[in-house]
């Protein structure tokens, strides 16, 4: 491994997510800053009417294609969303598999596994890139961070596969640059629309608080 | 040179970033784009080529400024997220026809979108933003006025109130043939003040008389307070907090003064939402009584014994609608079911419902700003076909915007229903003590009632309205209840028909060619000899209400916001008329 390799998949990776981390740490200063607000009103509604109910229920929602109209009459697309995160998750991980434990990449299962759910987040990230450049609607609402965000993941993806099986011998151009973009997007998150995933937790905090404390959440069946 | 900016632009940007909280913030900031909410909305499905009634599209028309100027991408490379500033007032009534004139604030995005992104929540900021610079449709700013001065969202005053209660209390002691029936108001230590919309006492005092009619029997220690009664909020639809917690506290307070044990809250999706449970927020106060729906007070009377129903007696299919206040916000979508299911036999559920169900169109305050009421009625396209797939002869809900949205829906899509409410039926179905130990063979005598045709017999009424449609249905309707009734098509024609004619109503159209409503009723006021005619002004438009508000002259007696039905018109008329 050559030292430019050495330094992109450790010491590079770390200043990213150290960045990541502070950029991170500021964002939630922001929202911190922001009233919380308080719910005076006394609780209503037939359902759940313990918060931590209500919010543990909202923060899954999202794990319950079921709950929803928009994931439930739209199950292609559901199941194009769970691909593509869970194709984060593994070229997530696989940077920190690569320099902290490349053993683990020796069993053909794991770096098969880790490859595949790269290649198919790939496939997914071409899929909506298609829908988002395709559908009227969809260019309407979209902005460049929304086009750039998804296609830098797409792109990654398909870095991030290509450099499962770790192997440098035969040139380290794939690695290389699945490194340099990892770095990228770690420190381009928190400035994007990737950075999402900090938000959740809060909209979803709330939504369940408000929403359980109504009765609303966890939601009862409405449909046929 | 920076751009300049208009005083107004500079006020709502200022006041931006202290409107928002925690919530709204991260709704604002989580968005990602990815359409999933955009078929959950009526207008979308209403309008599937124009992709601006996304509701991510709507939000993004906020949100650009939130990126712009509270966010930190949007500062530095504003193109890159779609982050915009705000400079004219020209651009805030672009901003104010999307979050009055394409939102409801329904919440049906809110729940559907996987983020947890609460569109309706902001929205309903923006408007406060824009209320608060003076930007609002006209009918916002006419009801809002109505609620800050004359205490109600719909200027009634306080001796319309009082009369109104009065005529019911004699029609109700009439109907059981006792003196002692009351609609008891401002008696201390009750166990329930019962709150209304204004709306009952201007086009359905019979709800009135039903939830009295239904305390008396129940035995209930009630009363209804003479001032500060309007349960209805119109901070909640102009995102106006000051004007959502001054109305609470209105309302609140007056219980206390008149020491009463729970407020209860007349079947209105927003009132209940505002009264239950935003206002306190808003006006941030503990409030130290329970509130309830009128719903759970009918539905526990009925369980406790204290009253007792017969379904049978509510003839004809029903099916239930789900106000998205009342469902999505509040979660009371259970217990009008269960009620629902006591006083009607054959009921038929519609689809998509409780949390689910989609907006009568009516919410939002849409009802009150008739500039989006063509866009409005496009958008009820799928809860017509919501309706008309149930087959039901009733809709019934429990709320009063959403029986004006779905009348409106109704007559729109030609369908052959009735809009009713719970309370309705729930008076309809109660078995009356007195009644049911009269022998069978004296019923005929019990039933005796004066001939609704007669109730107009000797009266002559001037109908005046520039839409042919109107004026045939508002003859036919007092003609079959005995009226005399001659028509004018506008205001010119009226002035010699008053004169020639001298009936003893006029209704009378306030927006038509020539000479309109306005000029015709001072023109009224101001001739001596017509003076004394009685006037009630009919209007689909009622911010035009301040044509009559502006002039130097006597109040008209009474006002009818179009459309009527025909229950609404008779009721009325014969309020005026004093025809008890
Ligand atoms: S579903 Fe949520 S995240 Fe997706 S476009 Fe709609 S508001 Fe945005
Ligand atoms: S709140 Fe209702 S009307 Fe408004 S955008 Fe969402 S779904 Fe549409």
């Amino acid at each position: 491994m050559s030292d430019a390799l050495h330094f992109a998949s450790h010491r590079l990776q770390e200043i990213a997510l150290v960045t990541m981390a502070i950029v991170y740490a500021f964002r939630i200063r922001w929202i911190l800053k922001f009233p919380a607000g308080k719910e005076r009103q006394a609780p209503t509604g037939t359902g759940s009417l313990k918060p931590r109910t209500s919010i543990i229920y909202s923060w899954f929602n999202i794990a319950q294609p079921w709950a929803m109209e928009s994931t439930r009459t739209k199950f292609f697309l559901y199941a194009q969303f769970v691909v593509f995160h869970v194709g984060v998750v593994a070229a997530i991980g696989l940077s920190f598999v690569i320099p902290y434990g490349p053993g683990l990449l020796e069993s053909p299962a794991l770096m098969n596994i880790i490859r595949i759910l790269c290649f198919a987040a790939f496939l997914v990230g071409i899929l909506r890139i298609i829908r988002r450049v395709g559908s009227k609607p969809m260019r309407v609402i979209s902005s460049p961070d929304d086009y750039f965000s998804l296609l830098l993941l797409t792109v990654w993806f398909f870095f991030a596969g290509l450099a499962t099986p770790n192997n440098y011998t035969g040139g380290e151009f794939i690695l290389m640059t699945y490194f340099w973009m990892t770095a990228f997007f770690l420190i381009y998150v928190p400035f994007s629309k990737i950075s999402h995933y900090l938000y959740y937790p809060f909209t979803r905090f709330y939504l369940g608080k408000t929403l359980g404390r109504r009765g609303v959440y966890p939601m009862v069946k409405g449909h046929r | 040179m920076g751009r300049v900016r208009s005083h107004n632009a500079e006020k709502v940007l200022e006041r931006l970033e202290k409107k928002i909280n925690r919530q709204i913030a991260t709704s604002l900031a989580a968005c990602v784009h990815c359409g999933n909410c955009s078929s959950c909305c009526h207008y979308v499905l209403a309008n599937p080529d124009d992709p601006t009634y996304q509701p991510s599209y709507k939000a993004d028309q906020l949100r650009k400024l939130f990126k712009r100027h509270v966010d930190w991408t949007g500062r530095v490379i504003p193109w890159w997220v779609k982050a915009k500033s705000v400079y004219t007032d020209e651009e805030l009534e672009e901003l104010k026809d999307v979050v009055f004139g394409k939102c409801t604030n329904c919440r049906r995005c809110s729940i559907n979108c996987p983020m947890g992104v609460d569109h309706a929540t902001f929205n309903r900021m923006a408007r406060g933003l824009l209320v608060s610079v003076g930007i609002m449709p006209e009918g916002v700013a006419v009801v809002s006025k109505d609620q800050w001065e004359i205490g109600n969202q719909m200027g009634v005053l306080k001796e319309d109130y009082i009369d109104t209660l009065e005529w019911m209390e004699e029609e109700l002691q009439e109907e059981f043939g006792n003196p002692e029936v009351k609609i008891p108001v401002d008696k201390m230590d009750c166990d329930i003040v019962y709150s209304i919309n204004p709306r009952e006492v201007k086009y359905d005092p019979r709800t009135i008389a039903d939830a009295a009619k239904i305390f008396h029997l129940a035995g209930a220690n009630w009363t209804m307070p003479s001032e500060g009664w309007d349960m209805t909020n119109f901070g909640l639809f102009s995102g106006d907090d000051d004007l959502g917690g001054a109305v609470g506290r209105r309302l609140y307070e007056k219980v206390e003064e008149l020491r009463g044990g729970r407020l209860v809250i007349s079947e209105c999706g927003h009132g209940y939402r505002s009264t239950r449970c935003e206002a306190p927020n808003w006006g941030k106060i503990d409030v130290p009584f329970v509130m309830e729906s009128s719903v759970i007070t009918m539905l526990n009377y009925i369980k406790q014994g204290r009253i007792k129903v017969d379904k049978i007696r509510n003839e004809g299919s029903y099916t239930f609608h789900d106000s998205c206040n009342n469902a999505r916000s509040c979660g009371l979508f259970e217990e009008p079911r269960e009620l629902l299911n006591l006083v009607v036999s054959d009921i038929r559920e519609m689809y998509p419902n409780r949390t689910e169900n989609y907006c009568c169109t009516g919410g939002g305050g849409a009802m009150s700003m008739s500039e989006y009421t063509p866009l409005r009625l496009k958008s009820g396209k799928i809860k017509a076909e919501q309706l008309e797939a149930t087959g039901a002869n009733f809709v019934v809900t429990s709320c009063h915007n959403c029986v004006d949205g779905l009348t409106d829906i109704i007559r729109h899509y030609k369908l052959d229903m009735k809009v009713t409410q719970l309370v309705n039926l729930v008076a309809e179905a109660l078995v009356i003590p007195e009644k049911v130990v009269v022998p069978e063979e004296e019923v005929p005598v019990e039933v005796e009632k004066p001939e609704e045709a007669a109730i107009f017999a000797g009266k002559k009424i001037l109908v005046v309205d520039d839409e042919p449609d109107i004026r045939i249905f508002f003859t036919s309707v007092l003609e079959d209840n005995g009226a005399t009734v001659i028509e004018a098509s506008d205001g010119d024609q009226a002035i010699e028909m008053l004169r020639a004619e001298k009936p003893d109503l006029v209704t009378l159209d306030l927006n038509m060619p020539g000479k309109d409503g306005g000029q015709v009723f001072e023109a009224i006021r101001k001739d001596e000899e017509l003076a004394q005619t009685r006037v009630c002004i009919v209007t689909g438009r009622p911010e035009l209400r301040r044509l009559i508000y502006d002039r130097p002259v006597a109040p008209p007696e009474g006002y009818l916001d179009k459309p009527v039905d025909e229950e609404t018109l008779i009721f009325n008329c014969r309020k005026i008329l004093e025809l008890g």
